[in-house]
This record gives C-alpha cells, sequence and structure tokens, in this order.
C-alpha cells in the first residue's frame, strides 16, 4: 500500500494544459462551469455558432427583433414588416442588402408589399350601390372592403377567398384577389373578417403567421424530436452545426436528421437513402416528389406540365429539378436547357459490381461501430453497478468519476469513429468527387485518412477494453492503473478525433473546387446544448420583455397577450402529454413562473450570464 | 356543413350570372360561343374558333368546363375534346398547361374570359412547359415549319367539318 499522501488524486493525472474536465467531487458545480466553459472553447473557435431554445411561449418575442429592426429602418407597419421578413426567409441582412442594390419599391413590390405613397385615395361611399366583380351581386358600400393595393371587393368574397387560401396552406402569402395584382392582404383586415366567419380558421391563421419565424427562417428549425417537445432552436452565427435541444435530442442543425458529423449533410443524406433502399415511404418520396430548389419541401407534381410551382412560390423544372423563373416566351427560355443526354450510362454497369463490394466493405464497418455503440450502451448499467459496488468496498479510492467520463469519451469517438466510415465511403468514392482529383491524390489522401481512421480504431478499442473490466474487484493499486490509462486514452482519443476533423476539413474538403461540403465542427464535449430560458436571467430583463410583449401586441391590434399566449402554453398538469421526460417536464414549470427568455438578447450577455 | 352549402349556393348564383351575361352578350364575342348544360349549372361547354394566322384557323376546337363548388375562388378544369396538337396541350387527354387555370387564378376571372385566354394561349405557343413534347421539341429546336404542317394536319383532320 502507498503511503497516504502520495495517493494521487484524479485532478493530478490530466495534464494541465488539456483542459480536460476530469473533476473529482471537490469541486464545486460553479467551479466545473466554468471550466465546462472554457473547454467548449467558445472564444477560440473562429466558425463559432450559440444556439437557444425557443419555446411556444418564446416564439412571439422571438420575432420581434427581427421586426422591429425592419419596421424602424424602413418606417413600415408591423405587418408590412412581416410581409418582407416572410418574404425573404427572415433574413434581416438580406433585406439590407437588396435595399441597396434594388432600391426601396422594387424591394416591396417584390415582396407584395404595397407601397401607400402610390395609393389611389378614393371615397368609398362614391360607389353605392357597390358591383362587386367577384360573385357580381350589388351591394351596400358598408360590407365591402378595399385592399391596399386599391382592388375593392365585397366582404363576403374577401372572406371566402381568405377562407380557401387559409385551407390551402397558404396564409402567409394570401394575395389580392384582382388578376395579376402581387399584393399581399393585409393581415388585420384578414383577421377580422375570418374571425367574424369562422374563429377556428383565423386562430389557424393567427398560429401559422407565427410559426413563419420558425418554417420560414434559414437560422431556426424545429426540433425534430417524435414525439414533438415543441421546441424550436435558433442558431446565431454559423449553421453548420450540432445541437442538443433541452429535451434531449442531438441532431445536426443543417439537415435536421441524427447528428453525423464527420460526414457532411449530403453524403449522410446519400448514405441513408442507401442505407434503407427497401423502404416504401423513400421510394415513394423518391420516385413521385421532388425536393424544391428554395425551400427543399418535396413537391409532388399534380397535374399539369413540367413547370412546377413549390407552396412557397418558387417555380422549377420538373425534369431536372432546377430553379427557373415564371415567365417563358416563344424565344427566351428562362432557365436552363436540362434535356442533354449524360452518357456515363455505358460504364456504370461494368463498375456495378465492383462498386457494390466496396459499399459492402464500408457498409460493414459503420455498422460494426453503430451496433457496438448499441451493446455498449448497455454498459452504461453495468458500470453503475460496478461503481456503487466500489464505493461502499472498504477502500482508498471514492472517486469513480473518470469511469462515466471515459464511459462518454468512448460513447463520443464510437460515434466519429461510425460515421467516419460513410464519409470514407463518399470522399474517396466516384459518386460525388470524382472530377476533384486525380486517381494518384485520392490514393495519397485515402491513406492518410485511414491511418488516422485506424489509430482512433485501435485506440477505442482500447479504451471499451478497460471500461468493460470488473474493476470492483480489484486492488487500489490495479484500480490506480486501470484509471491511469482510461484517463490518458481519453484524451488520446480526444485529440485523435480533433486531429481528424481537421484533416477532413483542411485536407480534404478544403481543396475542393467544384462542390462545397461543410461539417460541424469537432466538439470534444459533445453536440452543444442550446440553452434555455432560465430563472438566472435578472428580473430587469424580465420586465423589459413584459414591455415588448405588451406594446407589440398592442401594435398589432390583437388579442391581449394573456390569450394569446395562453394558446400555446401546454398546460402544467398534463405530464408526458408531449412526450418528455420528466425532468424536462419539471424545468419547463419552473420557467413558466418568469415570464419570457429574452432571445434578442447579445451573445454575450447570455453567455455571461451561464458562467 | 353550413360553410359548404354557403359556397355551394355562391357559386350557383355567380354561375347564373355569367350564364345570363352570357346570353345577353352572344354577339360581342363571335369567336367564343359558351353553353351551359340543361340540367347541371356545373357542366359547361364551349365552342371556340381557331385564331387566325396560326395553324388552327379554321378550326372549331370544343372545350369542357367542370366547374368546383367553390367557384370562384377555386378556377375552372377546362379540357379540350377536340383534339389538338399544341405544346401546352395533352395531346390524349386535352389537359391544358395554362398559368391562370392553376396557381396564378384570380376569382375576377369568368369562364369567358378563360376562353379568351385559351385563345390567347393557342396563339402563344410556350414551347418550355410542354404537355405535348413533341410539339414542344419542334418549337424549342426551332423547327417552326414541322409543327406548323403537325397542327395544320390535326386541325384540319379533328376541327373541321369532313368535305363531302
Amino acid at each position: 500500500m502507498a503511503d497516504d499522501e502520495d495517493f494521487p488524486s484524479s485532478s493530478d493525472v490530466e495534464e494541465p494544459e488539456d483542459a480536460d474536465c476530469y473533476l473529482s467531487d471537490q469541486y464545486d458545480d460553479n467551479a466545473e462551469n466554468v471550466l465546462q466553459y472554457l473547454e467548449d472553447g467558445r472564444q477560440e473557435d473562429c466558425n463559432w455558432s450559440v444556439s437557444s431554445v425557443i419555446t411556444r411561449e418564446s416564439l412571439l418575442a422571438a420575432q420581434k427583433e427581427d421586426l422591429r429592426k425592419i419596421m424602424e429602418l424602413l418606417a413600415l407597419s408591423e405587418q408590412h414588416a412581416r410581409t418582407l421578413l416572410i418574404h425573404y426567409r427572415w433574413d434581416v441582412e438580406r433585406i439590407f442588402e437588396l435595399l441597396d442594390q434594388k432600391g426601396k419599391d422594387k424591394l416591396f413590390s417584390e415582396a407584395g408589399v404595397t407601397n401607400l405613397e402610390n395609393k389611389i385615395n378614393h371615397s368609398l361611399s362614391s360607389f353605392n350601390p357597390f358591383t362587386c366583380s367577384i360573385c357580381f351581386e350589388d351591394v351596400s358600400c358598408s360590407v365591402i372592403t378595399e385592399m391596399e393595393c386599391g382592388h375593392c371587393y365585397c366582404n363576403e368574397c374577401w372572406t371566402e377567398h381568405f377562407i380557401v387560401k387559409i385551407n390551402d396552406g397558404q396564409s402567409r402569402r394570401i394575395r389580392c384577389m384582382a388578376p395579376k395584382c402581387n399584393a399581399i392582404c393585409d393581415e388585420a383586415i384578414v383577421r377580422s373578417l375570418v374571425s367574424a366567419r369562422d374563429p377556428d380558421i383565423a386562430e389557424r391563421f393567427e398560429r401559422v403567421l407565427l410559426e413563419s419565424y420558425i418554417e420560414d427562417n434559414d437560422k431556426v428549425k424545429w426540433c425534430p424530436s417524435v414525439p414533438h417537445c415543441g421546441n424550436a432552436i435558433r442558431v446565431m452565427g454559423d449553421i453548420y452545426c450540432e445541437v442538443e435541444c433541452t429535451c434531449g435530442m442531438q441532431f445536426c442543425f443543417r439537415c435536421l436528421s441524427e447528428a453525423h458529423s464527420p460526414c457532411s449533410c449530403l453524403m449522410w443524406e446519400l448514405w441513408v437513402k442507401k442505407c434503407q433502399d427497401e423502404s416504401e415511404t423513400v421510394n415513394w418520396i423518391t420516385v413521385n416528389t421532388k425536393p424544391c430548389p428554395k425551400c427543399h419541401k418535396p413537391v409532388e407534381k399534380n397535374g399539369g406540365c413540367n413547370l412546377v410551382a413549390c407552396i412557397c412560390g418558387q417555380a422549377f423544372c420538373w425534369l431536372c429539378g432546377g430553379a427557373t423563373g415564371r415567365d417563358h416566351t416563344w424565344s427566351t427560355i428562362t432557365g436552363h436547357s436540362c434535356g442533354r443526354f449524360k452518357e456515363d450510362r455505358v460504364k456504370r454497369i461494368e463498375s456495378a459490381r465492383r462498386e457494390l463490394d466496396r459499399y459492402m466493405h464500408y457498409h460493414n464497418r459503420y455498422k460494426a461501430h453503430t451496433d457496438s455503440l448499441k451493446q455498449e450502451s448497455n454498459l452504461k448499467e453495468t458500470i453503475l453497478g460496478k461503481i456503487a459496488i466500489s464505493e461502499n468496498k472498504d477502500s482508498r479510492i471514492k472517486d469513480y468519476s473518470w469511469v462515466m467520463n471515459g464511459l462518454n469519451r468512448l460513447f463520443r469517438s464510437r460515434r466519429v469513429l461510425s460515421y467516419s466510415y460513410p464519409f470514407a465511403f463518399y470522399m474517396f468514392g466516384d459518386e460525388l468527387f470524382k472530377d476533384e482529383m486525380t486517381p494518384q491524390e485520392t490514393d495519397l489522401k485515402q491513406n492518410l485518412f485511414e491511418d488516422q481512421q485506424q489509430q482512433l480504431e485501435s485506440n477505442v478499442e482500447k479504451l471499451s477494453m478497460l471500461l468493460e473490466s470488473d474493476f470492483q474487484e480489484f486492488s487500489d493499486e490495479e484500480v490506480m492503473e486501470n484509471m491511469k490509462h482510461v484517463i490518458n486514452l481519453s484524451s488520446v482519443i480526444d485529440r485523435l478525433c480533433k486531429q481528424m476533423y481537421l484533416c477532413i476539413e483542411n485536407e480534404l474538403l478544403y481543396p475542393l473546387q467544384r462542390a462545397t461540403h461543410n461539417i460541424a465542427p469537432y466538439k470534444s464535449k459533445g453536440p452543444e446544448r442550446a440553452s434555455e430560458h432560465s430563472s438566472r436571467f435578472t428580473k430587469a430583463t424580465n420586465e423589459d420583455i413584459d414591455v415588448q410583449h405588451g406594446s407589440a401586441v398592442n401594435a398589432s391590434g390583437s388579442p391581449s397577450p394573456a390569450k394569446r399566449l395562453s394558446q400555446f402554453q401546454p398546460s402544467s398538469s398534463s405530464d408526458g402529454k408531449h412526450g418528455c421526460s420528466s425532468t424536462k417536464r419539471a424545468k419547463n414549470e419552473g420557467s413558466l413562473d418568469t415570464p419570457l427568455f429574452d432571445l434578442n438578447m447579445p451573445a454575450e450577455v447570455v453567455d455571461k450570464s451561464w458562467t | 356543413m353550413i360553410t359548404l352549402l354557403h359556397d355551394y349556393q355562391a357559386s350557383r348564383a355567380r354561375l347564373f350570372k355569367e350564364y345570363k351575361e352570357v346570353q345577353r352578350e352572344k354577339s360581342a364575342d363571335p369567336d367564343i360561343q359558351l353553353v351551359c348544360d340543361d340540367s347541371n349549372i356545373f357542366k359547361w361547354t364551349a365552342l371556340i374558333k381557331g385564331p387566325s394566322e396560326t395553324p388552327y384557323e379554321g378550326g372549331v376546337f370544343q372545350l369542357a368546363f367542370s366547374i368546383p363548388e367553390q367557384y370562384p375562388l377555386l378556377p375552372p378544369q377546362v379540357r379540350f375534346l377536340t383534339k389538338i396538337f399544341h405544346p401546352n396541350v395533352h395531346f390524349k387527354t386535352g389537359e391544358i398547361c395554362l398559368d391562370i387555370l392553376k396557381n396564378a387564378w384570380s376569382p375576377a376571372w369568368t369562364l369567358q374570359s378563360v376562353c379568351r385566354a385559351i385563345i390567347a394561349l393557342m396563339a402563344h405557343p410556350e414551347p418550355d412547359s410542354p404537355l405535348n413534347c413533341d410539339s414542344g421539341n419542334l418549337l424549342r429546336s426551332g423547327d417552326i415549319r414541322g409543327y406548323y404542317s403537325m397542327a395544320r394536319m390535326y386541325t384540319r383532320l379533328a376541327a373541321m367539318p369532313k368535305k363531302g
């Protein structure tokens, strides 16, 4: 038995410059937060991204800043600002850019915002009785409505038109009924006319407008959890990142599928499709739909010619999937000629066999690692049991956090390893980058990559073996030995993963000339947890939001904030209704007292409150 | 149910008005002859004359209108009953690809104006969005003569009274 004083604590073993977070109990929570924060390396990362959770409750507040920016700069009403933002996908910077390039008038007319200065001023009472040119009825001028574009129809026809459009899923772009009129209808008029007829549809209209901030916005996305947790995630900065929602769902922000780095989104999409060839749904979607080139929703062709229009308004060619204009004349064909025959068909048959062998090679290894990952998840239970036994043992070692840290490292690196196989399949295959690299270059790079992959693989297997050992039966010296190995291996593996990502980013993907593939940067701690609104924020901030919230609602003339919010708030008694774990519900209920998390705060402020 | 009934009545009333308008201005547009089905106001047929200086000149083409209950908020479905060789008309079914019958529909259009738009489409085909690829390809490759003679042949065969 070694000398008492010489007994090393776990914190002595770790290398200080690595700042890896293997902490013993003696550190308090605060210090741990600071260290975790440092380890995340947000400060030194150049391609940083900060994510935050938008719940149903904070959705309204989240939109306000973007709306306010546009309203102030362009002196617009809230509804016009919303129309503009919906059209330009809530990209404020792009609107500012286009304002310079195109000028105000063009910017407005393209989005369907009516320029108020051009409005023809005539009093409605001048036509009495008024003949509505939709239903051809003579009606009194008290039941007609003139839209801002100057077109005037009876309220009955307007209401019918709105309801048809809302039911058709076009709430965000209800255009005027006049032929070729591009103007978007005044949302206040839609609201009042529709709610008089059918409050349910009016409420749906309201909700769809509100959710536009998520659905028409490249920086905000719904959490893809099933059943849906009701949250959306907003990312500031680089959108190539992997995030974790407060519901525990980890996903790639870019494509919303599971976190798949170091595969790029395209590689992962191709890989998943390849792996589930037999899946009927995917088959149906690939056969019958094409993704819209603007919003990427799958679009089904329901008749008509090959010029297809997506619900988002984008027109595209059904044959090649490329975006086109809507206008075409006899002589000028907007866009493209997609009827050209590509003659690589012939060679494909010969190489099909080789290609299949190659796929099987990578798929088997990918599968082996994902299977190991599944089995190792069971290991967690076993290890917790072993720790419990060890901690009750009469021993000098009381801290077993290194086991769990090692296990988490194992999970993360196992995941990286499994995704590195589909990556290699596409990186060094012909499918994506055939023209990018010469065969010699490919060989060279493949060797470099495979060396790194092998190194990582052997270390991961070693770690897995160490963690599976029955350390609860070991003597103290053996446990110490085991602990040292686990901690050292963990930091080696972490470094290797980082190196592999750097190699992929700098040596493999960066030199590509034609294709652009981006991957989420390596995070030593796994996908970043999105910050959620919490009681840590100061009271002043909450009051601030209350004021913003109140004033905004008044401006839009909509129902009182309390009423509006209650439509989206899950009732606190219905546990599990949203399919969330009990811990998550508890957190949410706690935070309902504090009104709203201000998503408009600059990132630094949010970060500070975490430290 | 109430909404449905309401739509139904609104569309019926509007179609009735259109019917009266058509009767009143029968001579206003001699190229178009709109007829409503005797027993069903949601079924219409139209006879339109092929526009002059086109391969369709001299032909009379029959259109079938099927009107949805939510008309005029939704567009009528129109197809050619007479065979026609045109890039934007399906050769077998007679389906027409015309923006105002799809997403550019406005409730202010009438059956009469739809007919006028179809006549305009006959005079100005849009070969980039073809339903009839053979016809579209002839035009896209610049073979105006080939297109013209094919269209002319089908006009003679299908849209003109048989000689003798």
